[in-house]
């Protein structure tokens, strides 16, 4: 290898573009520029062709990477024996089987018709939060690998749900908050406040959304309330575990692939805090503004169902 | 109505999650063309072919799982190669850690655009391919994404979930490490470099 020193700038400068010429990455003026002095430069043109060569180098010897003639076969035959996610990765069926087991648990001794009911609520519920995590953090890997400064979050969150970061970052101790914004998921108006964290070796989300009118069964497929003062609900999904409670405005959820007891108790944690940073604001004359313009933000988010 | 909606006192939740039964034909006759494309970039990026295999198979399962939220008429190959890097980069996350990682980048840092390896004037599939294994892997999946694969740098960042600044920096730094890499491996086999004659510098 050798150091160039170069005797020009112009030269310097066509240099650092070359990369962005060899990609087709530059605007037509620029492009302009770079050929009308590799005309005239013998060495820039030289270096050009050297880059060339081993671009298209790279391109002949990749293409002799063929897939064998088995995979085709294999994945056709994979794909055969597995059934498309109906909804978010979890297929109905195993909704019915997660909440019968969750329901055998809690709700020992209740009429089969209430419970029922309840158990197709819940789930409707839950499916909220868990929708959002796959679809934004596990599919989507809308997060960093270096968590964004937290001047950087409040922004995204902008200043309705700013003042929830530290009250999340606290609740989850030995998790980095990676990420905060505000996101939806296809086919949906509804707007969720999302954090992504990771820690213990996974991602984790903590997602707040606003209740339509819907409500979590107090007193039915209850697994958690008293010490937190907060109706804390949970399911195990395939892989995911997700921990729901509802405030007077919102729903949330802890939603990660964690055992569901340090989901619960991470939830049981984060519940009440959350609860009193949402409600507290929201629901008095003197709220913070920033709550406020939440609610207002949310609603004016909503599309009509 | 097509599907299931989930439903709360007779109205929709707002969450149509539930979509109309997805036909395999439809999804392998969208998926199935980029194979190739998505085995060549997993057996360039993975020590063995049999990892290569098992990581392109997963990136269809994922797919076909998730088709019901793929738009048809947008672009299939970049929404496959989105899941295979997601998949790769959970898997690398398990297995490189972060101070390895910040060693490359240190060592890129010292590439600069003075520093021009010689390059042969033939350049063997095997030697390049094997310069190419000793491109760290986060500059090694830029260039072939770039080179390779001719995504642009929007589709870069958008694939590998970083900003458009870093995609040219790491495929500068690719493409240079890549360059000094072939040099070496070249030099170990005997092969002369390229006419890179004593720079006359700029002729203008």
């Amino acid at each position: 290898m050798k150091v160039l020193n170069f005797d020009s700038k112009q030269c310097e400068r066509v240099r650092r573009q070359l990369d962005a010429y060899l990609s087709n990455e530059l605007l037509v003026e620029t492009t302009s520029e770079v050929l009308k002095h590799l005309e005239s430069c013998e060495a820039c043109s030289r270096e050009l062709g050297s880059r060339q060569r081993v671009r298209e180098a790279l391109q002949k010897a990749a293409t002799r990477q063929l897939p064998p003639a088995h995979l085709r076969e294999a994945i056709h035959r994979r794909l055969r024996s597995t059934q498309p996610r109906m909804f978010s990765g979890f297929r109905a069926t195993t909704w019915a089987v997660a909440l019968a087991s969750l329901a055998l648990v809690m709700l020992a001794g209740q009429q089969w018709l209430g419970f029922e009911r309840g158990r197709q609520l819940v789930a409707s519920v839950l499916t909220l939060g868990v929708s959002d995590h796959l679809h934004c953090a596990i599919r989507g890997h809308n997060y960093p690998e270096l968590a964004n400064p937290p001047e950087q979050l409040g922004e995204k969150l902008g200043p309705q749900y700013a003042g929830l970061l530290p009250v999340v970052q606290e609740k989850l101790p030995g998790f980095q908050l990676l990420e905060a914004h505000i996101c939806s998921v296809p086919d949906s108006p509804r707007r969720y406040v999302h954090f992504i964290a990771r820690g213990q070796g996974t991602i984790l989300s903590v997602i707040l959304t606003k209740r339509e009118g819907e409500f979590l069964p107090a007193g039915r497929l209850l697994v958690a309330g008293a010490p937190t003062g907060v109706n804390l609900y949970k399911a195990k999904l395939e892989a995911t575990s997700v921990a729901g409670f509802e405030t007077n405005e919102y729903f949330g959820f802890v939603v990660s692939d964690l055992g569901q007891d340090e989901m619960m108790q991470l939830a049981a944690s984060l519940a009440p805090a959350l609860r009193d940073a949402l409600d507290g604001s929201a629901g008095t004359e003197k709220a913070t503004p920033a709550l406020l313009l939440a609610s207002v933000s949310v609603d004016s988010n909503r599309g009509v169902e | 109505m097509d599907g299931l909606t989930l439903r709360r006192r007779g109205t929709a939740l707002g969450t149509n999650v539930f979509h109309s039964k997805t036909r395999v034909e439809d999804f392998e006759a969208a998926a199935l063309p980029h194979l190739a494309d998505l085995f060549r970039s997993a057996s360039l990026l993975v020590q063995h072919s049999s990892e290569a295999e098992d990581l392109v198979q997963e990136v269809y399962l994922e797919a076909w799982k998730s088709f019901h939220r793929f738009e048809l008429g947008t672009n299939c190959r970049a929404w496959l190669f989105r899941i295979l890097f997601h998949r790769l980069h959970h898997l690398r996350r398990r297995l490189i850690k972060a101070s390895k990682v910040e060693a490359f980048a240190s060592l890129a840092e010292q590439d600069n655009l003075m520093a021009e390896p010689s390059v042969p004037q033939e350049i063997r599939d095997d030697d390049i391919l094997r310069a190419l294994e000793n491109v760290p892997l986060e500059f090694r999946e830029v260039v072939l994404m770039a080179d390779v694969d001719d995504f642009s740098y929007k589709e870069i960042a958008e694939t590998l979930k970083i900003p458009l600044g870093t995609v040219m920096s790491r495929l500068s730094r690719g493409r240079n490490l890549l360059r000094r890499e072939l040099a070496e491996v070249a030099g170990l086999y005997g092969i002369r470099p390229g006419s890179e004659r004593k720079r006359e510098g700029n002729s203008a």
